[in-house]
């Protein structure tokens, strides 16, 4: 199963994270935001409304996408954050790093 | 598992192309009508397997196999010399030079696949060992072989390792001035690659603790060093890390800790269990977050838990975790126990699933009342 992208700007990207972002898919997203980044993104919006799996290696690859994009002023935007990623997000104290909104549309007009 | 590679060295076109056909269905394959193209073959790319004729133009068969004998790079390659039935005085030297295997021709091709599907088999079942083996070597060097002993105190420690368990490590260290450094971590990942990390990134922790106990027992001073080291050390580039410090003062009875986004410890006391509710981001990923130091004082019959997140993450009811709830919740039980991290594992594992899928860490102190 991939990962569903959506381009909203030549900077903005919505990515569907699925049902699960762990230690089986985590190179998939890796590569998936690898090529969003040669095309020209900074902006990414990550969709976790249907994700109920997040480990710490699916965490990983996330902070490695804002190390790449953070030097460009790029962002990474959490919407629609399911109750499993908003524990891993409260426990690691990513919530600093990474803003959060209700929905995609709250998070494009944010970034925009 | 990933796809196998194999090469096929082979003059004849047609038998060249047979096995093409046939092996493409379940292998990466790639073709060489000779040993001189074959060396240039595996020399873009190692294969998993080399099944070569034995007579070919410009470079044979005992030519390539005596060339890829002498480079300890494709010496283990599983090789299989194709034979034709006249040349049965070859076929004994074929098997003097130590190949796998050599299969004579016409071939059964079921016969063919069954080999090759064996010797790989051989090769996987080595590979996975090793991968263990190592595994299991990490996680040793990753734990401590003894716990501090202070009178007055009790202390237990477990952990558990997972073949696919991450980076859990632990270390401590007495100071100078009679207290004690006590670091917990998680570095992200799953399986030997995570656990490799976490070797590396505990080696430098050690170095750096050591090298600022000089100057500083802050332990959020000491979180900031290892964060900058985090975020421009190019071997632990892309390495995020969980982390707990806690300073250990048992004269004062005193635990100054500082938390990058680890597991928050727990205090256990006969009123009940509560979380040490401050924590900051974990390390690596930005190089402006700050750490601040917060003391806990520990009352005559108090205790204090830290743990990884094998424990709170441990499935209960199918969908739901354990979480902090959950641990507060069965924590506060074993203060008064013999073994209070055998009643807290055995506790966590009546309420959820009865074994744990992650790398599980516990450390528990208690000042005696």
């Amino acid at each position: 199963m991939g990962f569903t992208v959506e381009s909203l700007s030549p900077t903005t990207v919505v990515i569907r994270m699925g049902e699960a972002l762990d230690f089986r898919n985590a190179d998939e997203f890796k590569s998936t935001f690898q090529s969003e980044i040669e095309n020209g993104s900074v902006n990414f919006i990550l969709d976790f409304s249907d994700t109920a799996v997040l480990d710490s290696t699916g965490l990983g690859s996330i902070f490695s996408l804002y190390r790449q994009i953070s030097p460009d002023d790029g962002q990474v935007a959490f919407a629609d954050v399911s109750r499993p990623v908003q524990v891993v997000v409260q426990l690691t104290r990513t919530y600093k790093v990474f803003r959060q909104f209700p929905t995609v549309d709250a998070a494009q007009e944010a970034l925009s | 598992m990933a796809e196998h590679a194999i090469l096929i060295v082979e003059d004849d076109s047609t038998v060249r192309e047979l096995l093409k056909y046939r092996l493409n269905k379940k292998y990466d394959v790639a073709t060489a009508a000779n040993g001189e193209e074959a060396l240039e073959q595996i020399e873009q790319k190692t294969p998993h397997l080399i099944i070569s004729d034995i007579m070919m133009p410009k470079m044979d068969g005992f030519a390539l196999q005596k060339k890829l004998q002498d480079d300890k790079n494709t010496r283990v390659i599983p090789f299989i010399f194709l034979t034709a039935r006249a040349d049965e005085p070859t076929r004994r030297q074929g098997a003097r030079t130590g190949v796998d295997d050599y299969i004579t021709k016409p071939f059964d091709m079921e016969q063919l696949l069954n080999r090759i599907e064996r010797l790989l088999e051989r090769m996987q079942v080595f590979q996975t060992q090793l991968d263990a083996e190592i595994g299991r070597d990490f996680s040793n060097r990753l734990l401590p072989k003894s716990m501090p002993e202070v009178d007055g105190y009790r202390i237990f420690f477990h952990s558990e390792a997972r073949e696919q368990g991450g980076g859990d490590l632990f270390d401590w260290t007495q100071v100078d001035d009679g207290t004690y450094f006590i670091t917990i971590g998680d570095v992200m990942g799953k399986g030997i690659r995570a656990k490799f990390y976490a070797f590396s990134f505990l080696s430098y922790v050690r170095a750096t603790l050591h090298t600022l106990l000089q100057e500083s027992t802050s332990p959020a001073q000491i979180m900031s060093r290892i964060n900058e080291m985090l975020l421009t050390d190019e071997v632990l580039e892309d390495t995020f890390a969980s982390f707990l410090i806690l300073n250990w003062d048992p004269a004062d009875h005193t635990v100054t800790y500082a938390n990058a986004g680890h597991c928050r410890p727990v205090l256990i006391t006969p009123d009940g269990a509560s979380v040490a509710e401050h924590s900051d981001l974990i390390l690596g990923l930005e190089a402006e977050a700050t750490f601040r130091d917060e003391t806990i004082d520990l009352a005559p019959g108090h205790a204090l838990m830290a743990y990884t997140d094998g424990l709170l993450e441990h499935p209960v009811d199918g969908t739901e975790v354990l979480g902090e709830q959950g641990i507060l919740e069965i924590a506060e039980p074993t203060l008064d126990t013999d073994t209070p991290i055998d009643a807290l594992l055995d506790a966590a594992l009546e309420r959820g699933d009865d074994a744990f899928h992650d790398d599980v860490l516990v450390y528990w102190m208690q000042r005696e009342a």
